[in-house]
């Protein structure tokens, strides 16, 4: 697995703000250890389970598939998080995208693409200038758009889903495939690369896990803290904008109840990967193996038939673990 | 060159902008607050005009799906069609104690007769009593309070009947042979327990063996949870032959999930409740074949209702000389036979 290190070899001011964060950073080793460890167990009781379909390229691209939503959203969360904020309106958000790039093409993929990000974008603003200039707690800023947003979804669509079945690119992005790879998953693994140079290798990156760590020491170092926490909301709010896009292509129309409880899927893949909610400490590869952890359990239980209360069963007792380890970790 | 719903997205992007565009302007200062673009509400409270009329009050749950949506337009366009009704709404919320104070609102207003349908049948059911010992009549819409005596009459969908029916139709289709698989509503409720339990029972008295249901798993109502749970479930079974669903809006993602992956020949799908998009769908034939009625005309209906009892009337073509205490709707059976009489009632 790779490793989430912080390259240290800039400024002696920035040096001295991402200190103590580069110290937290080592510290998710042991969880970045633990999640591959899950995601094997996984992939071998699935095996064990059903011979026939769990282990084939097929069902494991539909996995990917299936995260890609999730995955998507999980990248601009991990960012939000790093910052010790949160974000519970990403699942309101999508559907408010949806909707909104719905209403823009209905007929044509560009303007549904740039009306679905677009919106997503200027939500994700909103967020970011009211928990950042506004100094509304994220949590509370957050909850209002998460209420905010479903209302503007119902509203806007007038309570029904809009059809996008004339979109081909976005049909095409939803469901085709490339040398048998779904756009889907490629997008999301795009996505979470992009997201891990973004955090590891630049300069942004390092601010951002500054911020989350020591605010005061963050603006010492001449970091614009405002700035930062702003900026991840509307990254957040343009991952929000991209797993819109490939839902809407996956279900061939704009559902204003979509992304129903996305929020709490989303915050759980990152926290149990290792990012941790009091900030200052954040990993990509930790949310991606989040995600991929919940997606191979959904997948495994629904392949099986089992019943839903065990897969929130096991959902629950996942979380659990990651956070004691986590805890001990400290 | 705007339809109505684009104009609101235009509205909406107005607002923000400029609130955003406000904040931004006070940069690094406190002062700056949060815009009122989040919240909306659709339409408020109900209308009310003056004169010698028929006062009814409705209250449902918080119209946040196609169904609840219609039964709240269907309700209130009825209202309209009469001019000695008074109709007096509030939009709902989608929590039982928020809705017990909404109906103890509307109760101040004394109106002649109380149309209601309860989040939760048996948290309204205190208040619902405490309306009829007051002397208005309670229709009770749909989903039952816990006692008779808390409604005049009770009107409502027939959930166990969409089981059996729907039952009835893939029996016939497969010829008692073949694997269906279940997506079920939201797990836990009584309305999804009885759509299974009438299928279950119904396939099973019919068929015996013959007809396996492979899979069965809650999509919750919702297009894109449908959609995830048939893509997987796709994976798992490699000869389905249909498709039960519990409702019409969650269906359209559990179609999706099968043109996806191409499979749209092999099996059937039925849907339920009698959406219009659902019966557009049958009307062109293929994958969606049949749905069952969960009419949200019920709620036009409880209005005519409401009226009836306050006038102190009673149905024309019955002998009897008021309204009965039950009114139990038939889960019909919509194919592309008979698809064109049911349309217009689509939501």
């Amino acid at each position: 697995m790779s490793t989430d290190a912080l390259d240290t070899s800039e400024t002696a001011a920035e040096t001295a703000a991402t200190a103590p964060a580069a110290r937290a950073q080592r510290r998710i080793q042991l969880q970045e250890a633990a999640l591959p460890v899950v995601v094997v167990a996984l992939l071998v009781a699935g095996t064990i389970a059903d011979r026939e379909q769990f282990l084939t390229r097929d069902n494991l691209l539909t996995v990917l598939t299936q995260a890609s939503v999730t995955g998507v959203v999980a990248v601009g969360m991990t960012f939000v998080i790093a910052t010790g904020g949160i974000d519970l309106s990403v699942g309101s958000v999508l559907a408010a995208a949806a909707v909104a790039g719905g209403l823009a093409g209905e007929q044509q993929s560009l303007p549904f693409l740039l009306g679905a990000i677009g919106f997503a974008l200027l939500l994700g603003l909103v967020n970011g200038v009211a928990i950042a200039y506004g100094r509304i707690v994220p949590f509370i800023a957050t909850l209002a758009m998460f209420a905010g947003a479903r209302g503007l979804a119902l509203w806007m669509s007038d309570k029904t889903p809009i059809s996008l079945l004339q979109l081909d690119f976005v049909r095409e992005l939803g469901r085709g495939r490339v040398a048998g790879i779904p756009y889907a998953a490629l997008v999301f693994v795009a996505v979470t690369a992009g997201g891990w140079v973004l955090l590891n290798r630049t300069r942004y990156g390092r601010h951002v896990i500054a911020v989350g760590g020591n605010r005061e020491a963050a603006r010492m170092a001449g970091v614009r803290p405002q700035r930062i926490v702003c900026s991840v909301y509307v990254l957040s709010g343009l991952c929000v904008g991209i797993a819109a896009v490939l839902l809407s292509g996956r279900l061939g129309s704009a559902s204003p109840v979509a992304g129903n409880l996305l929020e709490l899927d989303a915050i759980a893949a990152v926290v149990i990967g290792g990012t941790s909610l009091a900030g200052g400490r954040a990993t990509i590869t930790g949310t991606f193996l989040g995600v991929i952890t919940f997606g191979l359990l959904f997948n495994l239980l629904n392949l099986l038939d089992m019943p839903t209360e065990l897969q929130q069963l096991s959902k629950g007792v996942i979380i659990l673990a990651a956070a004691a380890l986590q805890r001990r970790d400290r | 060159m705007f339809n109505a719903r684009q104009h609101r997205l235009i509205a909406v992007l107005a607002v923000v902008a400029l609130g955003v565009a406000a904040c931004e302007s006070g940069d690094d200062d406190d002062s700056a607050s949060d815009s009122g673009s989040e919240d909306e509400s659709g339409s408020g409270s109900g209308t009310v005009e003056e004169g010698e009329t028929i006062k009814i009050a409705f209250s449902a749950p918080g119209a946040d799906h196609g169904w609840l949506a219609a039964i709240t337009e269907n309700a209130e366009e009825e209202a309209a069609k009469y001019d000695d009704v008074e109709f007096v709404l509030l939009e709902g919320t989608n929590d039982s104690a928020a809705q017990v104070s909404q109906v103890e609102q509307l109760m101040a207003e004394d109106p002649d007769a109380l149309v209601i349908l309860p989040h939760e049948g048996g948290p309204l059911t205190p208040v619902a009593l405490e309306a009829m010992e007051q002397g208005i009549p309670v229709i009770n819409l749909d989903r039952e309070f816990s006692t008779k005596s808390a409604y005049r009459t009770w009107i409502g969908g027939d959930n166990y009947g969409i089981g059996v029916s729907a039952a009835n139709y893939l029996a016939e289709q497969l010829d008692c042979q073949g694997n269906v698989v279940e997506i079920q509503g939201l797990a836990g409720i009584s309305v999804t327990e009885q759509r299974s339990a009438g299928f279950a029972d119904t396939i099973e008295q019919l068929c015996g063996d013959g007809i396996q249901i492979v899979a069965q798993q809650p999509a919750d109502f919702l297009p894109d949870k449908g959609l995830e749970v048939m893509e997987t479930i796709l994976q798992a079974e490699p000869d389905i032959d249909a498709v039960y669903t519990h409702d019409d809006d969650m269906a359209m993602g559990v179609v999706s999930a099968i043109e996806n992956a191409g499979r749209e020949d092999e099996m059937i799908l039925t849907g339920a409740g009698g959406s219009r998009e659902a019966m557009e769908r049958i009307e062109q034939g293929g994958l969606y074949s049949a749905t069952f009625l969960y009419n949200p005309s019920m709620s036009a209906s409880a209005v005519r209702v409401a009226r009836l009892i306050a006038l102190g009337e009673g149905f024309e073509e019955l002998a009897e000389p008021e309204v009965p205490s039950r009114i139990e709707l038939t889960a019909t059976t919509v194919t592309q036979d008979n698809v064109d009489q049911f349309i217009d009632l689509g939501f």
